[in-house]
């Protein structure tokens, strides 16, 4: 049984396409849609609240169809069941945080003293419950956050819907919440969809990550599925630290393949390739630098070694970003104080860069996830 | 299309925006209607009220009218003429108040309001009793005391009139201007003085300048306001036959009941009036251009003007004294003395009594028009500004295909005249029971102060973040609580601001209330206007006084015990 099904949403906003045939499902868990802005994410989050009607399509929330455009079905956003957290908290300045929380119960017609149960307890899960009197002007960004959500998970809903609710927070207490938000949804135990265009938060909060682009799902998987093994070049670039380069598969066996890459001068790397790919295909490789050894000594019996030179060095405190023209390329690799390298040459030295296999994924172009494989990727 | 429009209607009734829709559709065929039948009827003939076929007829007496080129100068020059004078005066107060060191600032800044409060009405009846060519309080006393025997001052003349609507057009100049002055970035300034300009310089040389745009803008709202202004033409212009098309409307369907002639003259004055509005959407759009306010925050330079400090605090006082104290002091004096003429008014002190107040207050057309005034304004205020935000709430907050229209309809009104609406809702009662009722005045003063009512609560709905009403939704609200649990409350500084506006505009309204208000159902102002019209003097004095009293004390109201703060 799926908490969330949808097929076939498309959203234009005059000639702007904001939604292109989404297809997916989703048993439980939290997942997150990912992606640049303006690539739909949002709209989706909305269009499943039924904030939006999109122009075709369908939306099945724990089996029961909330939208259908082909059939004139459209449940509105009351009487979907869900709760939704806002960017901006959207708390009712006018409301305590009491009432915030109380208000769909009280909507609901709930005895006064249920109310006041829930809303405590409720409150008491957030950690807010000395705040209940305050109005949302008194609270600080965390502390709305949570009265949002806590409005959010008092009428128990099917599913929990946020979009970006961390991005108005400070840096270490966004780092500092979304540990608390995981632990919250996941001990009241129900699934969430959470919109993100931070690629380190969606892979910390979530089970499953859907990737975007202009309206379509790119990718849909695990987080380590999404890092290790991105289906297209726009997933890769997006999806942390990487170097992307052209190439030219000139041997396959097997699994394994060996790429020829102009930009390094013409060096051959060795990588795991994926089904399909014959000996002559044009590829593009994806190097995430983060996995590069640097030395400052070539080891011949290794596969995989670039011969490169140190342009220069930037200082991040407990990371450093090296510079390094490999060919016709400047890459950055980024390694931990601890490492030797970190004192070469920064004006032309030699370096070596060592990437293992691991390292490189193999991308055939042209290979977008269609719909029939986004539904294969439904249970990831 | 007729799948279209019913998928549209099940998801307007899905989304909960039935009622919202449905009500600002019956605001908006209520608007519509008049503007319709004003149109309609201005090409057609029609005998006993009854349609009989179309016609050109009407235009074609309107445009060999031999009098149609000195109307359309006179409205020109009367309209140039009390604008420039309205904005100068206007825009030199708001300078004064926002960039020197005037003394007794608290009283400055509101002394350029003040005149606001008076009834537009009460102002020609003040400034006819000053200025009048013969018994003219001035002209008599240049006579008693220069021996001047010419008479120097007319009321009944153009000059006259720019003169009287020019000095109540100053307010709305100066609350335009103000904010300009106010939010002017000092760097601009800043960069003259270290080029080596002084202070005077550079506010002739870049200050100036620089609010150009916003003086343009707000001279052409000023010569709409003076385009669509009715006592001043009539009172003042059409007893020495200076013609302008509002008087011409006026005497085609009060004197002459020639419907067809005043819809074909309201027609030309709604095409003057939208090219006007056309022109100042346009010059607004350029203003933003020219915007010199940023969001960087800063402090108001103020400039030390040194002893001429005085001078303007003089200036500003002059025109609190011209603007309401003088013509106020006027009518209290005319109102205390048995009649009208100069030798009673200079030895008033001898003749004082309060019969024009006893004869005013046991008249039933007056006691009855002034009951319903206060009710009638009570109930337009609130009506149409629930009906503002009912259709503000459906523009903003629902996605109905069309509902974007409503925009258009609600502020539609603007470019008309209010005494043309007026025609037209006469046009659409007349064969109905509700003719010569309250409901058709209600009626006229809704449409009439309908933009503003959208106009002010669109701009605080905009303001309202969406996702408040969202939040609402998803958590299990309903339209219905969505408005008056989360959109209506936070509404309500706003809703207080254009409640007590539109019923302070309603309450001195003649525009609209002249054609509309009939035996039964009088109306204040236009009780005073026909005083004024049959030479009762006093009498109109006295009323205007008692009606001055009124606003004073709902304003003080407002401020001090509602604490409203006025926006509009």
């Amino acid at each position: 049984m799926s908490i969330l099904k949808v097929e076939g949403l498309s959203k234009a906003y005059r000639d702007v396409k904001a939604l292109d045939d989404v297809t997916f499902e989703f048993s439980q868990g939290i997942l997150s849609f990912l992606g640049p802005s303006g690539c739909g994410k949002t709209t989706l989050l909305r269009c499943i609240a039924g904030l939006e009607v999109p122009d075709a399509g369908s939306v099945y929330i724990d089996d029961r169809l909330q939208t259908s455009i082909s059939e004139a079905i459209f449940v509105p956003p009351y009487d979907r069941e869900i709760g939704f957290v806002f960017q901006n908290y959207a708390l009712w300045p006018h409301m305590t945080v009491y009432n915030n929380v109380a208000f769909g119960l009280k909507l609901r017609k709930v005895s006064d003293s249920v109310v006041r149960r829930t809303v405590e307890a409720t409150l008491d899960l957030v950690g807010l419950q000395q705040l209940e009197e305050r109005y949302p002007s008194q609270l600080s960004g965390g502390q709305q956050q949570r009265v949002a959500l806590a409005r959010s998970l008092t009428l128990e809903p099917r599913l929990i819907l946020l979009d970006e609710p961390l991005s108005n927070l400070d840096a270490k207490l966004r780092e500092e919440m979304r540990i608390e938000l995981k632990r919250l949804i996941k001990k009241v135990g129900i699934s969430a969809l959470y919109v993100t265009h931070d690629q380190e938060e969606a892979f910390v909060i979530s089970d499953t990550v859907i990737v975007m682009e202009k309206g379509r799902v790119l990718q849909y998987g695990t987080p380590d599925e999404i890092y290790n093994r991105p289906v297209n070049q726009f997933v890769a670039s997006f999806i942390g630290h990487s170097a992307l380069v052209d190439g030219k598969l000139v041997k396959v066996e097997g699994k394994n393949g060996l790429v020829l890459v102009p930009e390094f001068n013409h060096v051959t790397l060795a990588c795991q390739v994926p089904e399909g790919a014959t000996p002559g295909d044009a590829c593009n490789l994806v190097i995430r630098t983060g996995e590069i050894k640097l030395s400052s000594r070539c080891f011949d019996h290794q596969d995989n070694v670039l011969e490169g030179f140190m342009i220069s060095r930037e200082y991040r405190g407990g990371l450093t970003d090296h510079r390094i023209r490999v060919g016709s390329r400047e890459i950055i690799v980024t390694s931990h104080k601890l490492c030797p390298m970190i004192n070469i040459d920064e004006d032309g030295g030699k370096i070596f860069l060592h990437i293992d296999k691991s390292a490189i994924s193999l991308i055939l172009p042209d290979r977008p996830r269609n719909r029939e494989q986004a539904r294969a990727g439904a249970q990831p | 299309m007729a799948t279209i429009i019913w998928r549209s209607l099940t998801l307007a009734y899905r989304q909960g925006v039935f009622i919202p829709l449905s009500s600002s559709l019956i605001a908006g065929s209520l608007i519509l209607t008049p503007i319709l039948i004003v149109l309609f009827q201005s090409l057609t003939t029609t005998r006993l009220a009854t349609f009989v076929g179309f016609t050109t007829e009407n235009y074609l007496r309107v445009f060999t009218d031999p009098e149609i080129l000195p109307m359309l100068s006179n409205s020109l020059v009367y309209a140039t003429g009390s604008a420039t004078l309205g904005t100068v005066i206007g825009g030199l107060l708001a300078w004064i108040v926002a960039r020197t060191n005037t003394p007794g600032k608290a009283l400055v800044e509101l002394m350029p309001l003040y005149p606001l409060l008076m009834p537009p009405i009460m102002k020609n009846i003040a400034w006819i009793l000053l200025l009048a060519p013969k018994s003219g309080i001035l002209n008599n006393m240049l006579r008693e005391g220069l021996g001047i025997e010419e008479q120097v001052f007319n009321a009944f003349s153009l000059p006259a009139m720019i003169w009287v609507f020019g000095l109540a057009c100053v307010p709305l100049g100066y609350l335009f201007l103000l904010p300009v002055f106010l939010s002017f970035d000092p760097s601009l300034e800043e960069s003259a003085y270290i080029a080596g300009s002084r202070p005077m310089n550079t506010m002739v040389r870049i200050t100036f300048p620089l609010a150009l745009p916003a003086f343009l803008s707000t001279f052409i709202l000023n010569f709409l306001r003076a385009l669509r202004s009715f006592e001043t033409p009539v009172l003042q212009g059409s007893p020495a036959g200076i013609n302008v098309f509002v008087a011409k409307v006026y005497d085609s369907m009060a004197i002459e009941y020639n419907s067809g002639l005043a819809t074909a003259y309201s027609t030309l004055l709604i095409a003057l009036s939208i090219a006007v509005l056309w022109f100042y959407v346009r010059t607004t759009r350029f203003s933003e251009r020219y915007a010199t306010i940023t969001g960087k925050g800063y402090r108001v330079r103020v400039i030390d003007i040194g002893r001429w400090r005085y001078v303007t605090f003089f200036a500003v006082f002059g025109y609190f004294l011209l603007g309401i104290a003088a013509p106020f002091a006027v009518l209290i004096v005319v109102s205390l003395i048995p009649y009208y003429d100069y030798e009673t008014f200079i030895g008033f002190f001898a003749r004082m009594d309060l019969s024009n107040y006893h004869r005013v207050l046991n008249h039933p057309s007056f006691v009855t028009g002034l009951y319903n005034s206060l009710t009638l304004s009570l109930a337009t205020a609130v009506v149409t500004v629930m009906a503002g935000i009912v259709m503000a709430f459906t523009i903003h907050r629902t996605r109905v295909y069309g509902s974007k229209l409503f925009e258009f309809i609600g502020t539609m009104p603007l470019a008309f005249p209010p005494l043309v609406l007026a025609v037209g809702l006469v046009l659409v009662f007349i064969r109905t029971p509700l003719y010569n009722s309250l409901w058709a005045l209600g009626a006229g003063l809704f449409v009439a102060y309908f933009p503003y009512a959208l106009r002010n609560a669109s701009g605080a709905i905009v303001n309202i973040h969406k996702e408040l009403d969202e939040a609402a939704w998803v958590h299990g609200a309903r339209w219905r609580h969505v408005f008056f649990k989360v959109t209506l409350p936070l509404l309500k500084p706003s809703v207080a601001g254009a409640l007590f506006y539109i019923f302070i505009e309603a309450i001195r309204n003649i525009d609209v209330a002249v054609l509309l208000s009939a035996p039964g159902s009088e109306y204040g102002p236009v009780t005073l206007f026909d005083y004024f019209r049959v030479g009762q003097w006093g009498e109109a004095a006295a009323g205007g006084v008692i009606y001055l009293l009124i606003l004073i004390v709902a304003v003080s109201a407002a401020k001090f015990v509602f604490d409203v703060k006025f926006s509009l």
